[in-house]
């Protein structure tokens, strides 16, 4: 219990501990960073298919923390960016004792016509060699974009190489339970979001043993 | 000798107004670099620091580079909770005010680069004001 107060004290403010001798319990304050749910909500299936042609389903978010980011490859501003912040982040958590070996950081197209699977493969792995990539139909995209809040928009012009695409820039975190817990809104930082995943890693932890 | 001291001296008007007609066009730019194009990727995006130097307001109306298909200055905007890019004909710059072009705000839209670009290579874009001014800036390729 004293490491989980430590972790929230280094952690800076954001976090109040509160805990009782019949059993702990921890409250997030309201953070401009990190909206974190007080009960999660467990995702409905889905089915995608990653950068290397397998099925990427509700299955492949069980036993694993996911960072999911919708974007498109042909986007020069927002998705490098969020993509290099979560890799920085993805280093840091994976510093920590607990390591990086149950998080995924799943970069989901909302372009599924420009962004086949070989482009995805191509393009993650540039920012992380763990990094997975995945896209589907309109229908499934719009199924779990709905299901985490998240909105997209797609402008396909015939003729036109370099249409518009228009999507949330947030980052949703899936519980290892593949339920929707938290999300973190832009601006994004790396060490922000490391710092307070870890302590929410361990906390929920803790809940489940 | 008298000669000497006349070409010395239109030598030093001449100087003299270099750097006048610098301090007039009287903006800089700091921080220029363009990120790094993931493998496959056509395109990539410039930022920088723009400072007006000036009390005259200052308009960015374009920028050109040979080392790039086409250079478009766009900005990254959020309507409805959605984040998209449109594209920013020009931009103003306040009499001695600084502005920067940042990820998630203003930048240089960099489309199909004529070599791909490996951090610590060097572009050049040249940027286009309202007065006439053209200011020719290196950027800094970084990951």
């Amino acid at each position: 219990m004293t490491a989980v107060v430590l972790a929230a004290i280094f952690a800076g403010t954001w976090l109040a501990a509160v805990y009782r001798e019949n059993g702990s319990q921890a409250v997030f304050l309201p953070d401009r960073v990190m909206t974190l749910f007080p009960a999660p909500k467990p995702l409905a299936a889905f089915a995608f298919t990653d950068q290397e042609n397998r099925v990427f389903d509700l299955s492949r978010l069980k036993g694993k923390w996911s960072f999911l980011f919708f974007g498109y490859t042909h986007c020069p501003d927002i998705c490098p960016t969020t993509l290099a912040t979560l890799a920085r982040a993805r280093e840091n958590i994976a510093k920590s004792a607990a390591g990086a070996k149950d998080v995924q950081f799943v970069f989901i197209s909302v372009d599924p016509n420009r962004d086949t699977a070989g482009k995805l493969g191509q393009y993650v792995a540039y920012f992380d060699a763990t990094f997975l990539g995945v896209t589907g139909g309109n229908a499934q995209l719009g199924n779990l974009a709905g299901q985490l809040g998240a909105a997209y928009q797609v402008e396909v012009k015939p003729g036109v190489e370099n249409y518009p695409v228009y999507h949330t820039s947030a980052v949703f975190l899936v519980d290892p339970q593949a339920r929707y817990i938290a999300v973190f809104a832009p601006p994004l930082d790396a060490e922000e979001i490391s710092r307070r995943f870890e302590v929410l890693r361990q906390l929920e932890g803790r809940k489940a043993a | 000798m008298r000669w000497r001291h006349a070409v010395f001296a239109c030598l030093i008007l001449a100087l003299a107004s270099i750097s006048a007609a610098a301090e007039e066009a009287g903006v800089s730019v700091s921080d220029a670099w363009v990120r790094e194009t993931p493998p496959g990727m056509a395109m990539t995006a410039g930022y920088m620091v723009l400072q007006n130097k000036t009390s005259q307001r200052q308009v960015l109306v374009a920028a050109r580079s040979s080392g790039f298909q086409s250079v478009m200055i766009h900005r990254s905007i959020t309507k409805q909770g959605m984040t998209g890019m449109e594209h920013s004909p020009q931009v103003e710059l306040l009499p001695h005010a600084s502005l920067p072009f940042a990820p998630g705000g203003y930048h240089l839209m960099l489309l199909n680069p004529k070599r791909s670009l490996r951090a610590g290579d060097r572009v050049e874009i040249q940027l286009e004001f309202r007065s006439g001014l053209v200011l020719p800036v290196a950027y800094e390729v970084r990951k």
